[in-house]
């Protein structure tokens, strides 16, 4: 076990293993990116403590923006027309999780009338998506 | 200025790759500022027919947080962070003032388990949605796993669906 190493000293660093690793973060951002951005963008409601929502993939996004258009995922739905697109979607759908994505300058009633939309369409999780407010501490 | 192209040393076997991690890198950082990193936000149920609660959750009192825009001048989208200081809300009979709600909360569940923990939210309609949220993040804040459950009856004074 005698080391004998008696090559010329190598100056550079092995960059290998960083350019695998930052191509790895690369593609986990590339992939994660669409489903983020479903819809259009809109202003959340900025809270203090809101959770982290588990990313289980299984979920249908719906917009509300403020002028009371609803997209789910990335297609308008043209207004009347809601509730009908969220029964099609349910089938066998029905434990998938829908999150809703209300514009901060709506009202509260526009909101809850689409959670009652998404609710009887069969749809058993249902979640409000906000944002953390910058700078609040990170606790809840 | 490095213009020569009379290199006579040894002959580099391996390919230079800091170009490559360059534009990746940039590439990364550019992902990492357009991607909000997660969704967060608040789970919400929704009690009907079909998911009636078990005998026993129903025997417990059911706690209900109620805003109006008579306690609570919400109605507009909110300038400031935050809630206004004239905020009121009702959690059962009791009328208080936002900024105790967390207080109240915790101790309204101080005795039950995590299963029942939850919170029935009844706002009303005309009610900005963000404060409403605001509202919520407060009562949740004092309380590990409390659920927030929408009351879909209507309100009294509610206009029609």
């Amino acid at each position: 076990m005698q080391v004998s190493n008696r090559s010329a000293v190598r100056s550079a660093i092995n960059v290998t293993p960083l350019v695998d690793v930052v191509l790895v973060l690369l593609i986990i951002f590339m992939v994660i990116t669409p489903q983020l951005q479903s819809g259009p963008g809109v202003d959340l409601p900025v809270t203090d403590r809101p959770q982290d929502r588990v990313d289980e993939g299984r979920r249908i996004v719906v917009t509300l923006d403020r002028n009371g258009a609803v997209w789910v995922d990335d297609e308008p739905v043209p207004g009347g027309g809601f509730a009908e697109h969220m029964r099609g979607l349910a089938e066998g759908r029905s434990d998938w999780s829908v999150v809703i994505k209300g514009d901060a300058a709506l009202s509260f009633g526009d909101v809850r009338r689409a959670m009652l939309v998404v609710d009887a369409a069969g749809y058993k999780n249902v979640g409000l998506i906000a944002e953390r407010r910058e700078g609040a501490g990170e606790s809840g | 200025m490095g213009m020569s192209s009379g290199g006579s040393d040894g002959m580099q076997s391996e390919i230079n790759v800091t170009p490559l991690v360059d534009v990746v890198l940039v590439l990364l950082i550019i992902f990492m500022v357009i991607v909000p990193l997660t969704m967060r936000g608040y789970d919400m149920a929704i009690p009907g027919e079909a998911t009636a609660a078990p005998a026993a959750e129903r025997e417990l009192e059911q706690i209900v947080l109620a805003i109006d825009p008579g306690g609570c001048p919400l109605v507009g989208p909110p300038q400031a962070e935050g809630l206004p200081a004239g905020c009121n809300v009702r959690l059962n009979d009791d009328t208080l003032a936002a900024t105790e709600l967390s207080a109240a909360v915790a101790a309204a569940f101080a005795e039950r388990a995590e299963p029942d923990r939850v919170l029935f939210l009844a706002a009303h309609d005309r009610l900005n949605y963000e404060a409403v949220m605001r509202v919520v993040d407060l009562a949740r804040s004092g309380v590990e796993g409390l659920r927030i459950g929408m009351v879909t009856e209507r309100e009294p004074d509610s206009p029609a669906l």
